[in-house]
């Protein structure tokens, strides 16, 4: 990147508000439809992550730094994961191995709503990632904004977390 | 078809591993471990590969005797490895920069504090 | 399936594992709140113990095999499509030792990382690679061993990588980080060929399916299999990234790395081995594996008598070990594997009692530096006994627990040499050689910083607090347990899984249902029950009567000469005529001094290795590769 780059350029940011929308649903809508079609939990997730990117494209560290809150985001990523975790405790609950499906038939083959606790997990997974891969690029992005030649105004916190955090 | 995929594959892994042997640049060797990584990916895919099969997904109707699969397991383990891939790489990068601000440099002769 | 209410124990395995995690997910929630943090890892490591424990007696006393499918999806028409948790009793051998040394460690670590700045992801790392761990060992999944194997690396190195202040941490984990990448891709290629071989990736139904089916892929898969989880418990060629490991990671890591982390290596070692290829009747396999753990033998525990530096050191005794283990495993007598099932939990006990005492060592004075310690005894008298207590186990004092195991080891090497394969005979002096450097390797590190003259700048070093004294005072206690009783540990714990190291039928027939695996095993050799006959077994008893005999004898000799000791030499005014009036001088010697004719005349060994040794990460992945090609070539000649 070069050194005086524009953020706040115009075209940029109209382009980065455009395509957040669309980012966004169509994250949403591959993790709402993992179940019927090819994509799932995590690649919904990754492109919904891409959002953090866009923002950051669109509105620099500050448009960042009060959007989203990276302590709270990687908190939400643990509840990610328990929450995947207690979906497939159902199993074990209602008398069954772990994971068991037990709202299996439940709506018709090819709805939206035709794969019980499956389901359920994906969107915990899908959650999971969301919010997993945004802390990651937060992070990567905290750690440019602390080479020379960038503008940096502090806001976002250093975080205490290693990167190994992320990597499961 | 499916014998160049394997020759392909290996050579991949095989490139990948000459990359982190004589490369003294730890970014190279990084991208030297993807390599491998993609040419695995690349021979898995391979293994569950079937000629003319359809894609693993069972939609309704559309079922006609004497149509098969292509095998869903290694695509499965394929995704499985891309992702682990993804993270060795995201945390490699991160040390190589965490490396870089401690030694001032990035070539592994001088990276060599634990020896002997 | 019907709603069938199973006995109630078949969900512990998976609920032992999936605490792990979700504890490590509630430490992330935790925040800021330090003790809500402890709390929540101490709960989790003890709930996944007591889990494991109550196991006990369904697996290893009755001799259940636990089989769990996920989701409750059972073999169809003979195909397991399922993914599966299987426990017998090896697993949960390797599963007990482990949450042992985790529990211990997490405990340890309350105070010990007080030191450090970035507590906050701490323990989700740690509980991460114990999950990770212990999902290993109770899989019964190929691929799902893998998955944990990458979970728990990057735990791993996450965690070396975790001492900000520690200059080396983040050299050390990215080497680790490569390297170890190269057995990942190894067992992944391996898990690969398997699949495309068997169309399974279940652990029994391979092991049905596989033996005595040698073509060139699968012995490309074995050899592959064997390299991935022979770096994993950092066997010759790989052993320098255990060592920069072990050093930078803190010391509650360093414990899982050494007593935990290799031992799924050689529990992988043991599984691809002896169940899914069944390929260790075969001689060359044999004898790779009692190559390779001789090798790691003898090479490591020279490289440690190379060593300035304690933790460093230890790790290098720690491989040492592993070479051991990997030994008596490739002697495939019931003997040895006993022997070497019974190493692996005396290692895991000795080594995590030994980086803790290194680990206090560190908090106390805030080095490890060899040269800069000295007379510690002293002032830290409770750490100088238990490590103490930890190196006459690894160095195979009786009656500490490394006597008995390494006992067996020499016995079952013996007894192979006796069989007609002389050439075995070799391997019980490389062991015993090996054994007698140990000591005197630890003779060094104890005269170098417990005893000898004391370093005047470690002024008021005391002993660390009693949060980090009583999990080290159980592994010592442990360690002292199992050499003292060694026919109940034979009986009911190393037994048992030595035993279902020999039964791969009854893991089969667990698995896929009774009679599988007649009907699909090829060859069915090597199926004879196990004769656990242990030749001249001692008395700990009466050696223990002897040690305490000896000890009172130099504890009423130091008495005795309490008097005239030179240890009031320098503070006495009645001396200081002939003196001169000048001060003693602080003179350190070194543990390198110590045996230096020994070194000396072996400088020309011992400087080789130590230039061999670069640190050069292009290198260490060179040794590797080619350690990883030798192998696929010799298994291609010889299989």
């Amino acid at each position: 990147m070069k050194k005086n780059w524009k953020r706040d350029d115009l075209i940029v940011r109209s382009l980065a508000d455009s395509y957040l929308p669309i980012a966004l649903i169509l994250g949403f809508y591959v993790i709402l439809h993992g179940n019927i079609s090819p994509g799932g939990g995590f690649q919904g997730g990754v492109l919904a992550a891409s959002g953090v990117l866009l923002l950051y494209l669109g509105y620099g560290f500050r448009g960042i730094a009060t959007a989203l809150n990276m302590e709270r985001m990687h908190r939400l990523e643990a509840i990610g994961a328990i929450a995947y975790v207690l979906f497939a405790m159902l199993g074990i609950f209602a008398g069954y191995n772990f994971c068991r499906n037990i709202l299996w038939n439940s709506g018709e083959i090819g709805d939206l709503w035709s794969a019980g606790t499956i389901s359920l997990m994906n969107y915990a997974v899908g959650f999971k990632v969301l919010t997993g891969v945004g802390f990651l690029l937060l992070l990567i992005i905290n750690l440019l904004s602390t080479e020379p030649g960038h503008e940096h105004d502090g806001t976002i916190p250093t975080t205490e977390l290693e990167e190994g955090g992320d990597a499961e | 078809m499916m014998l160049a995929n394997y020759i392909g594959a290996i050579a991949l892994i095989v490139i990948g591993f000459y990359a982190m042997i004589s490369k003294r640049d730890i970014i190279k060797i990084v991208v030297g471990m993807g390599i491998v990584d993609y040419g695995l990916n690349l021979m898995i895919v391979s293994i569950g590969f079937n000629e003319g099969g359809t894609a693993p997904i069972f939609t309704f109707g559309e079922l006609v005797s004497g149509m098969y699969f292509v095998d869903p397991v290694p695509q499965a383990l394929t995704l499985t490895s891309i992702v682990i891939g993804a993270c060795v790489t995201a945390m490699a990068l991160a040390l190589c920069v965490r490396i870089y601000k401690e030694y001032g440099t990035l070539d592994t002769h001088e990276i060599r504090r634990l020896h002997g | 399936m019907s709603y069938n209410v199973y006995n109630v124990y078949m969900h512990f395995p998976v609920l032992a594992i999936m605490t792990l995690f979700v504890g490590a997910f509630c430490v992330t929630l935790a925040g800021k709140h330090e003790k809500v943090r402890n709390v929540i890892a101490g709960c989790a490591v003890l709930i996944s113990f007591t889990l494991l424990a109550l196991l006990v007696k369904p697996v290893m006393i009755d001799g259940n095999i636990i089989t769990y499918w996920m989701g409750n999806w059972e073999p169809v028409e003979g195909y397991a499509i399922g993914i599966a948790i299987e426990v017998d009793a090896l697993s949960l051998f390797f599963g007990l030792l482990i949450t042992i040394a985790v529990a211990c460690s997490c405990f340890y670590s309350y105070q010990y990382m007080k030191q450090d700045d970035a507590r906050g992801s701490y323990f989700t790392l740690y509980l991460m690679l114990s999950g990770g761990v212990l999902g290993i060992v109770l899989s019964g999944d190929l691929f799902n061993i893998y998955v944990m194997l990458e979970v728990m690396t990057f735990a791993a190195v996450g965690l070396t990588a975790f001492r900000t202040w520690n200059p080396n941490a983040r050299e050390a984990a990215f080497k680790y980080l490569v390297v170890g990448s190269i057995g990942s891709t190894c067992a992944l290629l391996g898990t690969a060929l398997v699949y495309a071989q068997c169309h399974t990736l279940n652990l029994a139904q391979i092991s049905a399916i596989l033996p005595g089916n040698l073509n060139p892929t699968t012995i490309l898969a074995f050899a592959l299999l064997f390299a991935g989880f022979g770096c994993k418990s950092f066997m010759f060629p790989f052993h320098p990234i255990a060592a920069d490991a072990h050093g930078a990671a803190p010391s509650s890591v360093s414990v899982l790395i050494s007593g935990v982390f290799t031992k799924t290596g050689v529990y992988g070692i043991i599984r691809v081995c002896y169940f899914l290829f069944r390929s260790m009747g075969l001689t060359s396999v044999q004898t790779m594996l009692v190559f390779i753990g001789c090798l790691s033998m003898f090479v490591c525990v020279t490289m440690a008598l190379n060593q300035h530096d304690f933790k460093r050191l230890l790790a290098f005794h720690s491989i040492s070990q592993i070479g051991y283990i990997l030994t008596s495993l490739g002697l495939c007598t019931a003997l040895g594997i006993a022997g070497g099932l019974y190493h692996a939990i005396n290692h895991t006990l000795f080594k995590g009692l030994l980086f803790l005492t290194a680990g206090s060592v560190l908090y106390a004075t805030g080095t490890t530096y060899l040269e800069k310690l000295g007379g510690l005894a002293r002032k830290m008298p409770q750490t100088t006994a238990l490590f103490l207590i930890g190196a006459f186990s690894i160095s195979g004092i009786p009656p500490f627990n490394g006597f008995y195991s390494k006992w067996i080891i020499y016995q079952a090497t013996f007894e192979k040499a006796a069989g007609g394969s002389i050439g075995y005979a070799l391997v019980t002096v490389v062991c015993v050689v090996t054994s007698v450097l140990t000591l005197a390797s630890f003779i060094k590190v104890g005269h170098s910083v417990f005893f000898g003259q004391a370093n005047p700048e470690l002024g008021n070093v005391k002993d660390p607090p009693l949060g980090m004294r009583v999990p080290m005072w159980i592994l010592a206690t442990l360690c002292v347990l199992t050499g003292l009783f060694p026919d109940l540990m034979l009986r009911y714990i190393i037994g048992p899984a030595t035993a279902a190291v020999l039964n791969s039928v009854g893991y089969i027939d667990a698995a896929m249902g009774a009679g599988y695996a007649e009907a699909h095993l090829a060859d069915p050799s090597l199926l004879a029950a196990p004769q656990l006959i242990s030749i001249g077994a001692w008395q700990p008893a009466s050696w223990l009567v002897l040690f305490v005999i000896v000890l009172l004898a130099v504890f009423l000799c130091s008495l005795l000469s309490r008097g005239n000791s030179a240890r009031g030499l320098e503070s006495d005014a009645k001396h200081a005529v002939f003196f001169g009036g000048e001060r003693a001088e602080y003179s350190h010697i070194s543990g390198g001094d110590l045996f230096w004719g020994f070194k000396h005349n072996l400088r020309g060994y011992l400087g080789f290795m130590s230039r061999v040794h670069t640190g050069v990460t292009n290198d260490y992945v060179l040794w590797g590769v080619t350690a990883t090609a030798v192998i696929i070539a010799y298994c291609f000649v010889t299989m």
